[in-house]
């Protein structure tokens, strides 16, 4: 449950969500459940020319399982703070 | 189940015209929206239909002709979206993506279908639209996509479980030849502290447990070579450790995994 809960603090931030079909939609993180499903509102796609159809769609749901990356703003992370968190995962 | 977009056309025959559903498997519909026009791929919107939302499934059944249907499972719904935009699409709908077997091809034939082709393979369709006649609608249809869409997590098979390659040190990583461009994760290496260390035993990349067993069996030093019935094999040397100096010891230590 660890990225559920990592997830969960970094609702409100600009995140941009990398599918494993390659589209990238960038949005603010609405929400995101047990199975890292995650809602993005104000999303734009990042590549316009290659994915027209979704320009500016207002809100989106993402499923969990079809995620490949998500990029989260460089001073939203707190390795230290991961560092530590996946070690007591892990155990 | 099948994967992507499929025809449907089991309607019910007592004159509700709803379609029928795996009732024995759970599957219960959960909202109906009449006047739905659909488009799939980039072909033109359909004559009005009603959508049904199910546990399990989007449908969308023709109102003119009975022998029209399509349905997809969530399970092949990678992301949906409200739109709005009259510059993506003149009307507003419901968009969805769907997960097609085919997948990491770069498919283009859905641009070719034509008007008039009325063999379309459904299968390859990557982009459906469901286009309500009333636009108010759009934000109750995209809570309840949300919610069924919840209600069809990625089934979680055994396999899978001992699938997963955590990595606890900096150790493993060199060891993996090749390991991954992806280097987002830098581990500083701490050799006081041994919790995570996987001692080279890398075939034990799953959860494990260390367990110092202060047993009688390890006391007595001539008390050697017993026990090996139990399948652990321990030598009596390698006693009473508790924590320290764990590089040392290979052999001698009952791992539990989890």
């Amino acid at each position: 449950m660890l990225f559920f809960s990592y997830f969960k603090d970094l609702v409100g931030r600009e995140v941009t969500v990398e599918l494993k079909n390659d589209l990238a939609i960038r949005g603010t993180l609405h929400s995101v459940d047990q199975y890292l499903n995650i809602k993005l509102e104000n999303t734009r796609v990042v590549d316009q020319d290659k994915y027209p159809h979704m320009l500016s769609v207002r809100n989106c749901f993402i499923r969990g399982s079809v995620v490949r990356y998500v990029q989260l703003p460089p001073e939203e992370v707190d390795i230290e703070l991961l560092h530590d968190a996946t070690r007591r995962e892990a155990r | 189940m099948a994967v992507g977009l499929r025809h449907f056309t089991a309607r019910a025959g007592n004159g509700s015209g709803e379609p029928i559903l795996d009732t024995d498997n759970g599957e219960e519909l959960v909202h109906v929206q009449p006047s739905v026009s659909v488009a799939v791929g980039d072909r033109a919107p359909e004559s009005p239909g009603t959508l049904y939302i199910t546990t399990r499934q989007v449908i969308w059944l023709s109102e003119l002709d009975r022998e029209k249907g399509y349905a997809v499972y969530f399970l092949s719904l990678s992301l949906h979206a409200v739109s709005r935009d009259p510059e993506a699409y003149p009307s507003p709908c419901i968009y969805t993506q769907i997960e097609t077997e085919a997948d990491e091809v770069e498919d283009e034939s859905e641009d070719s279908d034509s008007e008039c082709s009325e063999v379309l393979d459904l299968s390859k369709i990557r982009e459906i639209r469901f286009i309500p006649s009333d636009a108010n609608q759009l934000d109750t249809l995209f809570q309840v996509f949300c919610e069924c869409a919840e209600l069809n997590p990625e089934p979680i098979e055994e396999g899978e479980e001992e699938g997963h390659n955590w990595i606890f040190s900096a150790d493993q990583l060199e060891d993996e030849a090749g390991a991954g461009d992806d280097v987002e994760w830098h581990f500083s290496q701490n050799p006081t502290n041994t919790i995570g260390h996987s001692n080279g035993h890398h075939d034990l990349a799953s959860s494990v447990l260390e367990l110092q067993i202060n047993d009688q069996r390890f006391e007595d030093a001539e008390e050697m070579e017993q026990d090996s019935d139990t399948g652990h094999h321990h030598q009596s040397q390698q006693t009473k450790y508790l924590g320290s100096g764990m590089d040392r010891c290979t052999s001698s230590r009952y791992w539990i995994g989890f």
